[in-house]
């Protein structure tokens, strides 16, 4: 946790860097604390969304202009940072998608995995009425009006692939750039063999409801 | 036969209704949760004192359906009717509990930053400050 915030500091060194605990009680807060980040401690856990939303909230309130989410668990390389804000600014779009699926990215995993993301990337392209190669990365950077949007509305549940028709719905705009992973530091993917068939149902349901959700925006 | 279901039907009612009531008076449940209970309760109570009325001839001609059935199905619809509400009204509570805990950190955050940066704040019982 320590390192990531490292890194992020080393190529951002102006950005500040939230870590959002959600309901965590080891140490992982001190250590981010300690190697500079603003930690946000949630009293109990609220998941992913919640959790996501707390740190765009923080975003919102504090008038950040742009928001890079990064996952803790170090899959995601900080060196990549630029290129997404590069292309958030110069294609003038909403939110940029780090993709594992585009260009020369060599990204291994499990097959299960693969098919799993290429269905919601099928799914999520034909709702979107745009090719997203990578509907499940969480590695992203936002814009002032999507740090807004998510600020009052952020899907739940499985927030990366439904974000992305939330955005669709709201009229903003969407990019993918390449980026290469790297392995993780530490922690498991939440998703486990077994269960990704059950996942993969209830992200499709999710999504399918999301296509019919009222928003104020 | 139809007496004794007649009176175990209204009994359990009466209970219902009372709970209901007492639960409602001592505040340990709010109203808006409450009615209903007081209606499924006063219903099945109607169904059950006047059974010929309601069921044997009302509800059994329009649906073909005898008394005993007819008030399980209808106990079954309002309890349907329950659970869904409770479903709506935990959502909510979900909802709002979310928002609670965010707005927790986030003021935790603006507190602790706040302390950090003024370290001689005049609080007799801060003891990091």
């Amino acid at each position: 946790m320590g390192k990531v915030v490292e890194e992020v500091k080393q190529y951002l060194p102006r950005a500040d860097a939230l870590v959002v605990n959600d309901g965590s009680s080891d140490h992982t807060s001190e250590k981010a604390e300690a190697s500079g980040a603003i930690v946000l401690n949630l009293p109990f856990n609220l998941g992913i969304g919640g959790a996501m939303q707390a740190g765009y909230l923080y975003a919102h309130e504090k008038g950040y202009d742009i928001a890079i989410q990064v996952d803790g668990d170090g899959q995601h390389n900080p060196k990549e940072i630029p290129k997404l804000l590069q292309t958030l600014v110069e294609r003038e779009v909403d939110m940029v998608i780090g993709s594992r699926f585009i260009g020369d990215s060599k990204f291994k995993s499990s097959m299960m995995r693969r098919v799993g993301i290429s269905i919601f990337s099928r799914v999520i392209s034909l709702i979107v009425g745009q090719k997203i190669t990578d509907p499940t990365s969480g590695f992203r950077a936002a814009s002032h009006r999507t740090i807004r949007l998510f600020a009052f509305d952020y899907p739940q549940d499985y927030p990366e692939p439904e974000v992305l028709v939330l955005l669709h719905q709201c009229g903003l705009k969407v990019a993918e750039v390449p980026i290469g992973m790297s392995k993780r530091y530490a922690g498991e993917s939440s998703i486990t063999k077994l269960r990704s068939i059950y996942y993969m149902v209830k992200v499709l349901l999710a999504i399918f409801v999301d296509c019919f959700k009222k928003h104020s925006f | 036969m139809l007496i004794k279901i007649q009176l175990f039907i209204g009994t359990l009612s009466i209970i219902l209704l009372f709970i209901t009531f007492e639960l409602i008076r001592k505040k340990k449940l709010r109203e808006e949760y409450s009615l209903l209970w007081l209606f499924t309760g006063a219903v099945i109570l109607i169904f059950s004192i006047w059974p010929e009325y309601f069921l044997s001839r009302f509800f059994s001609q329009i649906t073909g359906i005898f008394y005993l059935s007819a008030v399980v199905l209808l106990a079954f619809l309002f309890l349907l009717l329950i659970v869904f509400h409770f479903s709506v009204v935990i959502s909510k509570l979900t909802d709002r509990n979310k928002e609670l805990a965010q707005r927790h950190a986030l003021l935790e955050l603006e507190f602790r930053e706040f302390r950090n940066s003024h370290p001689h704040s005049q609080n007799p019982s801060n003891q990091n400050g």
